[in-house]
């Protein structure tokens, strides 16, 4: 009596470890969680020449605030390592007293059309057109790190025209 | 006696599932040239599976299209693929590609972190493909995407 109790559940066991076995196996093969763990790492050249002399190191789009504003803000370095900010397929509108500066994208001031208090900003120089690719000279103190943000910012009325954040390229 | 040849068969169909796989590992020869345009440029965005990086497309000076990532870290994953799709943009929540999408493989994901280049298929409409996906195509899920503007 006792003996076919044992080899029932023994089989019953069997039939159990027949069915799981293989449902973990297709749930292991498909999700591979150890993967979860597992990094594959790569590092791949540039398909081009990185010692080119200019280098793009950031780059940002620019969204308009209080007037339509567009294009893209870009910082190149050169072999040197002078930098400056490039600005292409442009277009602002055009104002009074309009600027070129950096600022801090955690600076309050920034969320607003209009600055209410003091951007705490970087001047780079007064806008040299409202369209069209145009170069500023980046001061060698200037740290992207904190001042990652470019702004088109006219003085006169504290009118923020338009921003771009920039990412490392 | 059973139970261990149970065992054994086990270890082997994994053997069989998972030891043909080739280690992933990128020693890709690439051409210097200086003449490399950047065509365009994007940042990926993608939380389910933390996706982060850029993703930015050069023309060689023969008019070859290339793919390069750079910065680029996103998980792990099973038959993860880079593919290039026809939408503007994918989202975040819904995560899972729609069966309608144009789809373009460019290749099985080299790494799941660091710079990798991709190529191109010649003659491929950037204006149609504006956005670059990391792809799992055993779960059709989306785990990143880098919609692409003109740099």
């Amino acid at each position: 009596m006792n003996g076919t109790l044992t080899s029932w559940v023994l089989g019953k066991k069997w039939i159990l470890v027949g069915i799981g076995v293989p449902v973990l196996v297709v749930a292991w093969w498909a999700f591979r969680p150890e993967k979860l763990w597992v990094n594959v790492k790569v590092n791949e050249p540039a398909p081009f020449s990185s010692s080119a002399d200019l280098q793009p190191v950031y780059t940002g789009l620019l969204a308009g605030r209080a007037h339509p504003t567009s294009g893209r803000a870009s910082v190149y370095q050169t072999a040197d390592g002078k930098r400056h900010l490039r600005l292409t397929d442009f277009t602002t509108s055009n104002g009074p007293d309009v600027h070129v500066v950096l600022a801090q994208s955690s600076d309050d001031s920034l969320r607003q059309d209009f600055v209410k208090s003091q951007l705490g900003d970087l001047e780079l120089g007064l806008l040299k057109a409202n369209q069209g690719d145009q170069n500023y000279d980046l001061p060698d103190s200037a740290d992207l790190s904190r001042y990652d943000t470019v702004v088109i910012y006219c003085e006169r009325f504290h009118a923020i025209f338009g921003v771009a954040k920039l990412d490392k390229f | 006696m059973l139970q261990r040849i149970n065992l054994a068969l086990a270890f082997f169909l994994l053997t069989l599932a998972f030891g043909s796989q080739p280690l992933a590992s990128a020693q890709e020869s690439t051409k210097r040239d200086s003449q490399a345009k950047t065509l365009e440029t994007g940042t990926f965005h993608g939380k389910v599976h933390q996706t982060s990086g850029r993703a930015t497309v050069y023309q060689e000076a023969d008019g070859k299209l290339v793919l390069r990532l750079t910065n680029f870290k996103t998980s792990n994953g099973p038959d993860v693929h880079v593919i290039l799709i026809a939408a503007k943009d994918a989202d975040d929540d819904a995560n899972f590609l729609k069966t309608d999408t144009g789809r373009l493989e460019l290749g099985k994901l080299k790494g799941n972190e660091g710079d990798q280049n991709y190529e191109i298929p010649t003659g491929t409409d950037l204006s149609k493909y504006q956005t670059v996906s990391i792809y799992c195509e055993r779960f059709n899920a989306n785990f990143g995407a880098a919609p692409l503007e003109k740099f």
